[in-house]
């Protein structure tokens, strides 16, 4: 009797802990491919690309020969033309960390996060004392603004998909509208069900 | 009299058109302030996607998918069956997605005749034992 009890006991045990969901911590930089949809490692991939393109690339040397100071860049809109939903800023933020790392790029704020500190700059002007208070008219011009498109193409039949990812960025000088720098990632990949 | 000032417009005239050319950058288009003007009233909606990703996405048909979305109709649908036969619960009002039910089905067709004697199927038939009609059938 002692010893069914104690199979029966053993043996829930076992179901149950077989049902329980476990996680195990994985290096970001080795995530690995499970439904074969846009993943951190495509992510990362485009960022090491756009990185090593954009900081060795003419525009840059061209710009400090010819004004002597390191150009200043506003990051502008990512258009997501492809097939899932994808966030560009985890590779963007990738790119925008290195200009400031290197100090190779001056980098200035935009979209929603300018619009917060142009007003947090208001509020200072009724409530900050007036020899800490920053002044409305003194914020750095860009010279450049980058833009960029992620496309994609599918094939499709029965179990078998191929996908291609493509991620342009466009480097354009705001003042002459020269595009300056195209960078290109293309992600290929063979899904099989 | 009027020498001297139609003298002094002249004066002021050629002076302002002057101050314009040196407010005009080396190879400046003297027409900029119409662009500008343009631009500095639509700048805030124009920047309103800036630092963003604008999800312009399209569905690309996958064939595994579909075979997937199909199946899950299909289970949907007896579901919702289901539902219906237990609760007199009438689903077509809301729910088609392209799937022929008539036909790929063989609900309708195993539940005739009979059938109907003891439960009908019949939307708007609140009696639990269907149309009393068919019990004389």
């Amino acid at each position: 009797m002692k010893s069914i009890f104690t199979l029966s006991f053993f043996s829930a045990f076992l179901l149950l802990a077989s049902c329980s969901r476990n996680v195990t911590r994985i290096d970001p930089a080795e995530t690995p491919d499970i439904a074969g949809t846009w993943n951190n490692t495509d992510s990362r991939l485009t960022a090491e690309q756009m990185i090593s393109d954009a900081l060795t690339a003419d525009w840059l040397s061209n710009h400090v020969q010819a004004k002597t100071k390191k150009p200043v860049v506003i990051v502008g809109m990512v258009t997501n033309k492809s097939h899932e939903h994808i966030e560009a800023e985890t590779f963007m933020k990738d790119l925008e960390r290195s200009f400031i790392t290197t100090s190779k790029v001056g980098l200035v704020q935009s979209g929603k996060k300018r619009e917060e500190l142009r007003a947090e700059k208001a509020d200072q002007q009724t409530n900050a004392s007036a020899s800490t208070m920053k002044k409305f008219g003194l914020e750095n011009g860009a010279d450049y603004i980058l833009q960029g498109s992620i496309n994609s193409i599918v094939d499709a039949h029965k179990r078998k998909k191929t996908v291609t990812y493509q991620v342009d960025l466009e480097l354009t000088n705001i003042q002459t509208n020269e595009v300056v720098w195209i960078g290109d990632k293309k992600i290929a990949k063979y899904v099989k069900n | 009299m009027n020498k001297t000032l139609l003298f002094a417009i002249l004066l002021f005239s050629v002076f302002n058109l002057k101050a314009q050319d040196a407010a005009l950058a080396p190879d400046q288009n003297p027409r900029y302030k119409e662009s500008l003007d343009k631009y500095v009233a639509s700048k805030d909606e124009l920047q309103k996607t800036n630092n963003t990703t604008v999800q312009d996405t399209y569905k690309a048909y996958d064939w595994y998918q579909a075979k997937m979305d199909r199946r899950q109709d299909r289970i949907n649908y007896r579901r919702q069956m289901n539902l219906y036969r237990r609760n007199n619960y009438y689903p077509y009002d809301n729910y088609y997605n392209g799937y022929d039910h008539y036909r790929n089905n063989n609900y309708r067709y195993n539940n005739r005749g009979n059938n109907n004697r003891h439960y009908n199927y019949q939307p708007g038939c609140s009696s639990p034992f269907g149309n009393w009609f068919y019990w004389f059938w």
